[in-house]
């Protein structure tokens, strides 16, 4: 019987977790109770060192001085600030009216506007709900159909997964040790892919059965002229103009001088991502300008389609710029990026005038909650892959999918499926620190680029929103649509999103290049590279995971926290490697 | 059941206090952070104790704020089978979890670190980088956190008990709060009824 539990302690444990966890007793102290429990029994068979306990304040230590984590309450704050200052409304209402008389041009506005929020903040239920009360009123009025309304809507809104700077994206880089602001240029290109497999998705319904997809008739508009006119002209020879600047700028060495300039660095390319960034912001200047000059001039050249358009393209442009361009041009961090957007948001709130105490304090207390219950997650897995590890619960998860045949493509079809099927019970916080951990050394043995492997993952991961009938996107739009709207259109309608996902999952496994477009950085190699021949022994034997998992965060954290903090540590972490070296 | 009740109500109460005082931080270590880096590209000046107080400011908050999120029930569960079990099996689910789960990680973590924080406080440890604070005020965190978690446990446990004795209301059934999600949307449809009466 002992010795039954001796050898199979790693399966048992895992078993266990699941048991522990199914009960629906919280996940973050179900699993530290695992640890627990069968860290006890270790000792007491005398499988792992008795002062494995010893290391436990030394984990906790190294979640607290994490950095990569800090980034998560800056972005939660942002989106929850940012929410409530009307932007998501204004530029729904002005990009609706703009697409809407062409074929499926409100879907097209959803994916856009979806794609934009998306680029500003992590947060997917403010997307959501906002199209939710505002675009989807308007899409049935005027007979879209209504699966299509809401998968788009429901897609759209899960875009904030995916398109920098995502929460899940923070949580995944922390598993992976891999720094944030590489996972974050890494997702920005395949996010842009997505969005356009979705659009493409609409514009094949607007084609190919009209009638779902109708456009809205020209009275429906507001921003008109006087005599009746769109003003579209106008704005194209507008964007035409302002595209014509920001070409001038991109192909120039301006953006080059700018990015050496701002970041005190030595650059001599421009990455692709930067340069797209930069040149939205350039776009958005030279647009501003002229819009601006117009209204101080009093001039009657320019529509109020094109006047509006512009307006209310600045602050998420803005705030684009302050967060994602100045981590991709390596000016910020992601948590002094996500500071500063958070900031940028309260004084946008502020100037708009919908910030006020009670607002704030609502903010702050989600922020601190959904803090606190995820770093509780990560603390509990700390906790349990302590004890998983030192009972070489790392080597049997090898063996079990290491073995797989196929090799990485073997690996990476089965992993995809398991994730994929999880996703229909678990939501991303749970899948990224119960399965992550279990599956990155895996990952990195089998020579796998964890930076394209936690992407990957990141784009199955939004099917977890999509999932009926537990996905969260699905719920909340549930929580806003009409009644008109049964509950089972909205689950069939994320129906065909869910699946253009999977196709987006295989395209980058096929394709991985889509994912090292953004990483074109001096200090990481073609990814195409790293795919096939990163050296096996490098980063992988089951000793470096140990000592990499003993001493917390050492990879993702830049500043260690001093090692000689605990020399308890250094003796377990001996007498560990020794064990696991039998 | 009366006294234990009343122990429960003034847990709640104490982690409220606590929650209602660290949300603050959220906005403090916010300007904080994005203060020092500003000042830090644009003067070039810093400091390692702006970085480190950052992360102090972030302990506190999640380790703080943990008993107040068991409170609220905000502590994420997988619930495909619980969500089918009925209210009470719910209740003994949460006491037998709260026994055998949350109260030993919370004692062994409590011992564990009080001595780590000890052993910080009377030797004045310090942080090993340049201009590096003083490292107890977060090594207390650890056990101070833990210590609210532990109590509020203890008062989640009062409170289903009661309600399986049929001497108190169903836990997870009186916080008739707004979800934020709601929140939001009612703040959203407030918005669009004010734009509309104004255009009219």
């Amino acid at each position: 019987m002992i010795g039954f539990l001796i050898e199979n302690m790693a399966p048992l444990m895992f078993a266990s977790m699941v048991l522990f966890l199914l009960v629906g007793y919280p996940v973050a102290f179900a699993l530290a109770a695992c640890g627990v429990t069968f860290g006890l029994i270790g000792i007491a068979t005398g499988v792992i060192p008795a002062a494995l306990f010893g290391a436990l304040p030394d984990r906790i230590w190294g979640v607290m001085s994490n950095d990569t984590m800090l980034a998560l309450p800056f972005f939660t704050f942002m989106g929850l600030i940012l929410e409530r200052s009307g932007m998501a409304e204004e530029l729904l209402e002005t990009i609706g009216q703009l697409f809407g008389p062409v074929r499926g041009g409100l879907a097209f506005a959803v994916i856009f506007v979806g794609a934009m929020l998306a680029a500003t903040t992590g947060v997917v239920a403010a997307s959501v709900i906002s199209m939710g009360l505002i675009s989807l009123p308007i899409m049935l009025r005027y007979g879209y159909n209504k699966q299509l309304a809401s998968g788009v809507i429901a897609a759209s809104g899960t875009l904030a997964q995916i398109i920098p700077p995502s929460l899940v994206l923070i949580v995944l880089a922390d598993q992976l040790g891999r720094p944030v602001g590489d996972m974050y240029r890494a997702a920005f290109v395949p996010g842009m892919v997505l969005t356009g497999l979705y659009m493409l998705y609409v514009a094949a319904i607007a084609m190919f059965k009209p009638a779902w997809a109708p456009a809205i008739p020209l009275e429906a508009r507001i921003f008109r002229e006087a005599n009746g006119r769109s003003g579209i002209v106008s704005l194209l020879v507008l964007s035409a103009l302002a595209g014509l600047a920001t070409w001038a700028f991109a192909t120039s060495s301006w953006p080059l001088h700018l990015i050496v300039a701002l970041s005190k660095g030595s650059v001599t390319e421009v990455a692709l991502d930067a340069l797209i960034v930069l040149s939205l912001c350039a776009w958005m200047v030279a647009a501003f300008c002229v819009a601006g000059l117009h209204r101080l001039l009093g001039l009657h050249l320019l529509s109020r389609m094109s006047e509006q358009f512009t307006f209310v393209l600045v602050p998420p442009l803005g705030l684009i710029f302050l967060v994602l361009g100045t981590i991709f041009l390596g000016i910020a961090t992601p948590t002094e990026g996500g500071a500063m957007g958070a900031t940028a948001a309260l004084v946008m709130a502020l100037l708009r005038k919908r910030l006020n105490l009670g607002l704030l304090k609502q903010a702050m207390t989600s922020t601190a909650r959904l803090t606190s219950f995820a770093v509780f997650i990560l603390v509990g897995s700390r906790v349990f892959s302590l004890v998983f590890y030192g009972v070489n619960g790392h080597l049997w998860v090898e063996h079990l999918l290491g073995g797989l045949p196929g090799g990485q493509i073997g690996f990476l079809i089965v992993v995809n499926l398991l994730v994929f099927a999880l996703a229909f019970f678990l939501d991303y916080f749970e899948l990224a620190f119960i399965i992550i951990p279990l599956l990155a050394p895996v990952a990195e043995k089998l020579g796998i680029d964890l930076i394209w492997f936690g992407v990957l993952l990141a784009i199955n991961m939004q099917t977890s929103f999509m999932h009926p009938p537990f996905g969260f996107a699905l719920f909340f739009l549930r929580s806003v649509a009409p009644s008109t709207v049964r509950t089972i259109d909205i689950y069939w309608g994320a129906v065909p999103f869910v699946l253009i996902q999977m196709i987006m999952v295989g395209l980058v496994i096929v394709f991985p290049q889509l994912v090292s477009v953004g990483i074109s950085d001096n200090k990481k190699v073609d990814v195409d590279q790293v795919q096939i021949d990163i050296p096996m022994g490098e980063q992988s034997a089951p000793d470096d995971t140990l000592q990499r998992e003993l001493h917390g965060d050492a990879q993702s954290a830049p500043r260690e926290v001093p090692a000689s903090a605990d020399p308890l540590a250094d003796e377990i972490q001996r007498q560990l490697m020794q064990e696991s070296g039998k | 059941m009366k006294v234990l009740l009343g122990l429960a109500r003034r847990i709640d109460a104490l982690n409220d206090i606590v929650a209602r005082i660290s949300i603050w931080l959220v906005l403090i270590v916010t300007l904080e952070t994005a203060a020092s880096s500003i000042v830090l590209k644009v003067l070039d000046v810093g400091s390692n104790a702006f970085l480190e107080i950052r992360w102090y400011l972030f302990s506190a908050i999640f380790l703080l704020g943990a008993g107040h999120a068991l409170q609220k029930n905000a502590h994420v569960r997988i619930d495909v089978l619980a969500s089918r079990f009925s209210r009470r099996t719910q209740a003994v689910i949460d006491i037998l979890g709260t026994l055998f789960f949350l109260l030993p990680v919370c004692v062994l973590v409590i011992w564990l670190s009080w001595g780590v924080f000890a052993d910080s406080f009377s030797s004045g440890e310090v942080s090993s980088s340049a201009g590096g604070l003083l490292l107890w005020p977060a090594r207390v965190l650890v056990p101070a956190g833990f210590g609210l978690l532990l109590l509020q446990g203890l008062a989640e446990m009062i409170k289903r008990v009661a309600f399986l004795a049929g001497c108190g209301p169903d836990p997870l059934g009186v916080d008739k709060q707004m979800s934020a999600e709601e929140e939001l949307a009612n703040a959203i449809r407030r918005q669009r009824e004010a734009n509309g009466e104004a255009a009219q």
